[in-house]
């Protein structure tokens, strides 16, 4: 392996910008990090490249720790945005400073300073200054001279930023093609995935501090495993639906999924819709594919090659739309679709017309979190419950809603439900019976239950236990999901019975599994603490030690349930999400 | 020339009149008076009040003096410059208003102050006394008013060089594996050459100037610490007004001599810049 990082965190000011990131990259790979801007990734390619410390974990370049070493030392090559030309030096003397630094001969200096000038194509430039060139040309000599000291790492910045559209596909050609020749180890960083996909070997993708998910371009784009990938990788539109035996149940269509998994039984997911999955028909009869729903063309715009679309389809068909990007409201009603000009000479739509809608492809996000349903006595108890901050903010991060449901006899012993269909993750306000009326949601049905403080806001940091080894993937699954929106640090809490020190080493094991296990499959990367005592109690002690802290805690088990949870639970300041998975 | 060119402010025709006038009135014409006073001088007049022992003495003094703190200005000038610049403090908005406190003060105010502070019995002096260093009343005393007084116009010239330094390039030059001080040679130092230069004339020419703030810490021994501008006064004092236009022929050619030096010395460096270029 050529990179490898290793947990690596970077705080400013206390906000971790970026948050525990694994990573290997190998040798003569292109690796892309992606990312919106403020996602981090400069940050972490500066750590890499030595020019800005971390606060924790590891960086190794070719099997050499360098996490202490300074950026003098490290032997890499970097590419600014903005070129970070010397302007007072000539090309030559630009491509030569690393090797004047390190005393090289005058010959063999011209000697690499010409090579390296074919390699980018830029022979005979020497003795031009940087302020005579273009910004294509300037990046080029940039380039040339973070390879003149052969480093064993290529970092690239933005690199293409400042250039228009042109001179970029000739730039990222030549950068290519370079690096193929090489064969260096590279890592680019962008916010523009059309050029992470046209140079990347793999692509790595970064929000909120953190490595969501890597992997080549394709499978990135075919399959992402969390929302945020699947919109901000190409367009997609965003459904709730239910996972079935047979499939996937969307608008009351059964789709065959695209991955089986065996589903224990029916529960709500997020299921992906490529816009160019999406096929239009006059009737339903004409389409190829399976039926979703009718719907009205709202809007065609003809961009060349593709056709843009935008369908409202009918109320009837009850589509849970989710927004597609959550600066605008209105789209979540809104299916977007693309055509390529043989599907719009084979049905040409305008403005207004109703047609059919197929899906050709549906994939699943295996994240277990949907949507949330705010649950309380009364419906204008549960509108206002939805109305809580943190609640809303988790929601739009998730581009997930809201539904309201109440339940008049909630906490009554021996009542029954109004439904025993419970949708998403179950939202409870924190009061003083909290415990009981969990207890009695749980039995009821509810498979994730959210216990929401008044007034609570996004955690610093989530706290993860789980109580019975049967709850243990999904709460990590769960805990995954929830820090993938939220930029909080993840503590694993292992709590063993009795006095500290009794079952040291045996817990040490169970700590460090635990972690291993969430970054293996789950890519969630954990800090670990030990506490003895009993579990709710040393839970509630720990959650009350700092503010902004929130607690995910896997049960198995519901005997005694209120009782054990009381101290946890009633009044507590802090939100608790309960993952139950044990017998219904 | 064109007299015609187009421009936001309007009218090249007025401004450009308006800047010769200026420059006429204000500064050309008192200057041709005063060499027309000390040409009206006999020659050997003229020789004996310029090359008098007390005159060369007063020169000495000037412009050695002059020249020290100019070079002190440059050096600390910079780091002032580079602290206020790169680096994020509390306290630093006041820092950078005070660095102008010397330009606002009566330069008179200046002198008196710093003869209290470095006076025999004062502050710093009656600790510096036992180590055998006087200032006051020495060409020390004199240095030290001239630094002071001229050290805004090092800050600020060098301040804008110093926000242009981008970050990036030092960031550069440190992956290509510069250490601290081959980055200050190599990239810092070379961008704000001509920044150092104007901030170097500057502070020299304020300081040869300088007549307020010194001779209240000069103490004023002719031929030890007594400055040409001093001497000037006193040959006005005693109604020898051809005297006094003499020593200021000899100091403005003194003044601009150095001053057009460090021109030649500016356009020479830019002239080196562009003939790399189009070679």
């Amino acid at each position: 392996m050529s990179i490898i990082l290793d947990q690596v965190t970077k705080h400013y000011g206390g906000v971790p910008v970026v948050n525990d990131v694994s990573l290997d990259i190998g040798d003569g790979e292109f690796f892309v990090l992606l990312g919106p801007s403020g996602s981090g990734k400069s940050t972490l390619l500066r750590a890499i490249a030595g020019l800005s410390g971390v606060d924790h974990g590891r960086i190794a370049l070719h099997g050499r720790d360098v996490t202490h070493l300074t950026a003098r030392k490290r032997g890499v090559g970097l590419v600014f945005q903005n070129y970070a030309l010397f302007r007072h030096m000539t090309v030559a003397d630009n491509i030569e400073f690393a090797l004047r630094v390190r005393h090289v001969r005058g010959k063999l200096r011209r000697q690499r300073r010409k090579e390296l000038l074919r390699l980018v194509a830029l022979e005979g430039m020497d003795e031009r200054l940087p302020a005579q060139l273009s910004g294509g040309q300037q990046q080029r000599v940039a380039v040339a001279r973070a390879l003149a000291h052969k480093p064993e790492v290529l970092l690239l910045d933005e690199p293409f930023g400042a250039l228009d559209a042109k001179i970029r596909d000739e730039l990222r050609r030549t950068i290519r093609e370079v690096q193929r020749e090489l064969g260096i180890t590279t890592v680019l960083v962008t916010h523009d995935q059309e050029e992470a996909f046209a140079m990347a070997d793999r692509i790595g993708i970064m929000n909120l501090g953190r490595l969501l998910e890597v992997g080549a371009p394709h499978d990135l784009y075919s399959r992402p495993a969390t929302r945020f990938v699947a919109t901000f990788l190409g367009a997609a539109n965003l459904i709730l639906a239910r996972r079935t035996a047979d499939g996937i149940q969307v608008c009351g269509t059964t789709i065959a999924a695209a991955d089986r998994t065996p589903a224990a039984n029916e529960h709500e997911v997020v299921a992906v819709v490529r816009p160019e999955e999406v096929e239009l028909a006059p009737a339903r009869a004409a389409l190829t594919t399976n039926y979703l729903a009718g719907g009205v063309v709202e809007e065609v715009v003809f961009t060349g090659a593709l056709e843009r679309l935008r369908v409202r389809l009918d109320a009837a068909a009850h589509t849970p739309l989710l927004a597609h990007d959550g600066s605008d409201d209105n789209a979540s009603e809104l299916l977007q679709v693309t055509r390529t000009q043989h599907e719009q000479r084979g049905f040409a739509v305008t403005p207004g017309q109703n047609v059919a809608v197929g899906v050709r492809r549906v994939h699943v996000l295996p994240t277990p979190l949907s949507s949330f349903t705010a649950c309380a006595a009364s419906a204008q108890l549960a509108e206002a419950l939805g109305r809580e901050p943190l609640l809303v903010e988790l929601a739009a991060r998730m581009k997930t809603r809201i539904t309201t449901r109440s339940e008049p006899k909630m906490g009554v012993a021996e009542a029954l439900c109004e439904s025993a269909d419970f949708v998403g993750t179950t939202v409870i306000a924190s009061q003083t019976d909290c415990a009981h009326r969990s207890e009695w949601l749980l039995r009821r049905g509810a498979r994730d239950l959210l216990v929401l403080p008044a007034g609570a806001t996004a955690p610093q940091r989530v706290l993860i236990h789980w109580m019975g080894e049967a709850a243990r993937n999904a709460t990590l699954a769960m805990s995954a999901s929830v820090l993938r929106h939220v930029p909080a640090e993840a503590v694993y809490v292992g709590i063993f019975p009795g006095q500290a020190g009794g079952r040291g080493p045996h817990g040490m094991r169970e700590l460090l599994d635990a972690r291993s296990e969430a970054q293996a499959a789950h890519g969630l990367e954990m800090r670990t603490e030990m506490r003895f005592g009993e579990v709710a109690e040393e839970l509630a002690r720990r959650l009350a030690e700092a503010p902004g802290q929130m607690l995910i805690v896997g049960v198995t088990e519901l005997t005694r349930f209120a009782e054990r949870f009381r101290a946890l639970l009633d009044g507590g300041q802090w939100p608790v999400l309960i993952v139950y998975r044990g017998a219904p | 020339m064109s007299f015609r060119q187009a421009s936001v402010l309007p009218g090249f025709g007025l401004t450009f009149g308006f800047t010769t006038f200026f420059l006429s009135t204000m500064v050309l014409l008192p200057l041709a008076a005063m060499v027309l006073a000390a040409g009206s001088m006999h020659w050997s007049d003229f020789v004996h009040v310029v090359f008098s022992a007390r005159a060369l003495g007063s020169y000495r003094l000037s412009f050695g003096a002059s020249f020290l703190a100019a070079s002190i200005n440059l050096v600390f000038g910079f780091i002032i410059a580079w602290t206020l610049v790169r680096y994020e403090f509390p306290g630093r908005k006041l820092i950078d208003a005070l660095i102008d406190m010397p330009f606002a003060l009566p330069t008179a105010v200046s002198g008196i102050a710093l003869t209290t502070v470095f006076a025999q019995s004062g502050w710093i002096g009656r600790y510096l006394e036992p180590l055998g260093i006087k200032v006051a009343y020495t060409w020390l005393g004199v240095t030290l008013a001239l630094t002071l007084i001229s050290m805004p116009f090092a800050v600020r010239a060098l301040q804008p060089a110093l926000l242009e330094v981008q970050r990036e390039l030092e960031d550069a030059a440190e992956t290509l594996g510069a250490g601290r001080f081959y980055v200050f040679r190599r990239i810092i130092l070379p961008t704000v050459l001509p920044a150092l230069l104007t901030g170097f004339s500057l502070s020299f020419a304020r300081a040869v100037g300088e007549y307020g703030s010194v001779i209240f810490i000069a103490g004023n021994l002719p031929m030890k610490t007594e400055i040409t501008p001093l001497l000037i006064v006193i040959h006005l004092e005693q109604f020898d007004y051809q005297g006094a236009a003499a020593l200021g022929l000899v100091m403005l050619v003194m003044s601009f001599t150095v001053l057009f030096a460090i021109n030649l010395l500016q356009a020479w460096g830019r002239r080196r810049h562009l003939q790399a270029a189009s070679s």
